[in-house]
């Protein structure tokens, strides 16, 4: 019932913040110098035509009346249209959201289950040479550019050893791609019984996961040690200790403690990294919502970048609300 | 008093001893000094269903010898030289293993501030389970019935309600007794109580001390009860020691520790619950504020604030003698009455 409460409480709050988002975002952009109206009709374009466009678009407009205008859309999930791809933003996100949905959680999870287990076997093994491994790890990985890392990915396994298809895109263009349902090409594939799409797609999401998965893993992984450092330091487990309770159970009680910081950074990363993929996005051609955006922002089309910025902003307060429940199941304290 | 019915009991227990510490040193190293010394020449003896007092001020040693019995010295301290022996076994020669079996089940420890060193993640049913899972080797359903039965046996009220509670859902009071049923879940022959009424109320703490009496009474159970307050040991100890600065100074059985102090120290420490007042501000010496009143590293560790210092106290380090049969001091010159 508290929880119920407490979500109701959330969701109250969510659209006054999505409505401050989208408000600096909107702001932000229009600092930036950049005439749609010049791009869109290249450089011979005259005047008056000009002129006609920036009326067209609202241009003409004070500032405020614009954002006033681009809200009432939203409200009627209207996103606008995008003048590079011609096509409306909430068709395009459709496309490119789960790309970069799937990438990212399919990273994460990787992450999760590389920098998870090496932090607690750092904490575990105090002055060890394991952790001094696992130190070098976290620096490594840490200090690594990821389109980098990704480029050295696809020249080995793909250039060398010729093992996992060529780095462009999500799917194969010889292979018919299940029809779309969910977005994410490997449910879609599931929910068809293509097993032919979803061998090549699992093939294509290999190296961009590998590559932000083995990145990535060393901000958890870091989190977790210094975490786990500090509970195995703890009043409880050095009561444990008193007890003889086995070390394998008071490095259990000890992560058990550490979770709400783990869960706190994966969250924090999994926000991040649906803007900050797009390097990686890039390198593969992935086609995914981080490369519209900045597609967006380099030519002046503003409503893929709003379109984009509401997106993430609602999967943030989405990923944030279900890390409240996760405290809340973990942490008698919260109830 | 029953003074002369207790002299006897300690009679009978003295026989055999329970633990022994001979010349236990803790010693910690630091960078570019000389090593911290915490433990000097601590040499105890603990009888079978003895209840031992460990008195001293903060930072004189008292955990770190519990937790010297127990081989959990924080890094990077180590002890460096004497030996713990339990039951005719050198607990220094146990593997890390046979160690952890022995803490817990032989050895169990109550602490102070159990709400602050309870898992604030588990039940307090999980946590009297721990105990008795990885010692007794206990299935889930014996172990939830054994837990229940360890709650009513400190009288925690509504013990069925308790063994679901989380330790942030207790008071002070009942959390202190949720430690001591830790404590006793595996039926252990010696208890360490370090400090484990001083975060309580008045009230609170003479009934957990009444509850921690009987049950180490009724099981024959022998304790080491360490506290600050030495008017507590007067009611619930057999025997009692003074530590001062990581060495003992004065042990005593319980009426003759009273009756009859032998160190400085100790008629201090008794001096500052005494009625008198010419009598108090004799011995805590109030005209004479030392620049350094600190412990001393040469010759007697309290001539900076002993009141009876003489020229032998500065240069000669004291060693623990008997004076009388069962009273050892660590002085010089002890307080003789006249």
């Amino acid at each position: 019932m508290q929880i119920l409460s407490y979500i109701g409480r959330r969701l109250i709050f969510v659209a006054p913040q999505l409505v401050g988002i989208l408000l600096v975002t909107f702001l932000l952009l229009k600092l930036i110098p950049g005439d749609p109206a010049v791009m869109m009709l290249g450089p011979f374009a005259t005047d008056e035509g000009l002129a006609r466009l920036r009326t067209e678009l609202g241009l003409d407009h004070s500032i405020i009346k614009q954002f006033g205008i681009y809200l009432w859309r939203v409200i009627h999930w209207d996103l606008g249209t995008s003048w590079q791809t011609t096509m409306p933003v909430t068709s395009d996100l459709a496309q490119r959201f789960p790309a970069t949905l799937e990438l990212v959680t399919l990273s994460l999870l990787l992450a999760l289950s590389i920098g998870m287990p090496l932090g607690v076997i750092g904490a575990r093994s105090k002055n060890g040479i394991i952790r001094k491994l696992v130190e070098y790890y976290g620096l490594a990985a840490g200090s690594l550019p990821d389109f980098w890392f990704g480029l050295v990915l696809i020249f080995i396994f793909y250039t060398i050893l010729g093992v996992v298809p060529a780095p462009l895109g999500r799917i194969d263009f010889t292979i018919i791609p299940p029809p779309e349902v969910t977005g994410s090409l490997l449910i879609d594939s599931v929910i068809s019984g293509n097993w032919l799409a979803l061998r090549n797609a699992l093939g294509h999401l290999i190296l961009p996961v590998l590559t932000l998965g083995l990145i990535n893993a060393a901000p958890i992984l870091k989190m977790t040690m210094s975490t786990m450092d500090r509970m195995l330091e703890a009043d409880f487990s050095r009561y444990a200790e008193m007890c003889g309770l086995p070390d394998r159970v008071v490095a259990r009680k000890a992560l058990r403690n550490s979770l709400p910081s783990v869960i706190t950074i994966v969250s924090v990363l999994y926000g991040f990294l649906i803007g900050g993929a797009v390097l990686v996005e890039i390198v593969f051609s992935w086609g995914g919502a981080g490369q519209y955006a900045v597609q967006g922002v380099l030519n002046a089309d503003l409503n893929p970048v709003l379109g984009f910025v509401l997106y993430s902003a609602i999967l943030s307060l989405v990923i944030y609300l279900i890390v409240d429940l996760i405290y809340f199941a973990i942490d008698p304290r919260t109830r | 008093m029953s003074e002369a019915a207790n002299s006897e009991t300690m009679d009978q227990t003295v026989a055999e001893p329970l633990l022994e510490c001979d010349g236990v040193y803790v010693t910690f190293p630091r960078y570019g000094a000389e090593e911290a010394v915490a433990l000097r020449d601590v040499s105890l003896t603990i009888s079978r269903g003895e209840v031992l007092g460990l008195v001293g001020e903060s930072g004189s040693g008292k955990t770190m010898l519990a937790r010297a019995i127990m081989r959990l010295i924080p890094q990077p301290g180590a002890i460096t030289s004497g030996s713990v022996t339990f039951e005719g076994t050198n607990l220094g020669e146990l593997d890390p293993e046979a160690l952890r079996r022995m803490r817990g089940r032989d050895i169990a420890m109550i602490i102070s501030n159990p709400r602050g060193e309870l898992d604030p993640l588990q039940t307090v049913g999980q946590q009297i389970g721990n105990v008795l899972r990885y010692h007794l080797d206990l299935n889930s359903k014996d172990v939830r019935e054994r837990a229940l039965d360890l709650l009513k046996q400190v009288s925690i009220p509504d013990p069925q309600r308790r063994l679901d509670a989380y330790p942030h859902e207790l008071s002070g009071g009942m959390a202190q007794r949720v430690v001591i049923a830790i404590a006793l879940a595996c039926s252990p022959r010696f208890i360490i109580s370090d400090d484990a009424t001083s975060g309580l109320d008045v009230t609170v703490q003479a009934q957990v001390l009444e509850l921690i009496r009987k049950l180490v009474s009724e099981r024959d159970t022998s304790m080491m009860f360490i506290t600050r307050d030495i008017g507590i040991t007067a009611h619930y100890c057999d025997r009692i020691a003074i530590i001062y600065a990581g060495e003992i100074m004065e042990v005593a059985d319980r009426g003759v520790f009273f009756d009859d102090p032998l160190h400085p120290y100790t008629v201090l420490l008794l001096a500052a619950f005494a009625q008198n007042e010419r009598l108090r501000r004799y011995w805590l010496g109030e005209d004479k504020v030392r620049e350094n009143s600190g412990p001393s590293a040469v010759g007697c560790a309290f001539q900076n604030r002993c009141v009876r210092v003489q020229q032998r106290c500065l240069a000669e380090h004291p060693v623990l003698t008997e004076h009388r049969p069962g009273h050892f001091v660590r002085c010089h010159f002890p307080v003789e009455r006249p």
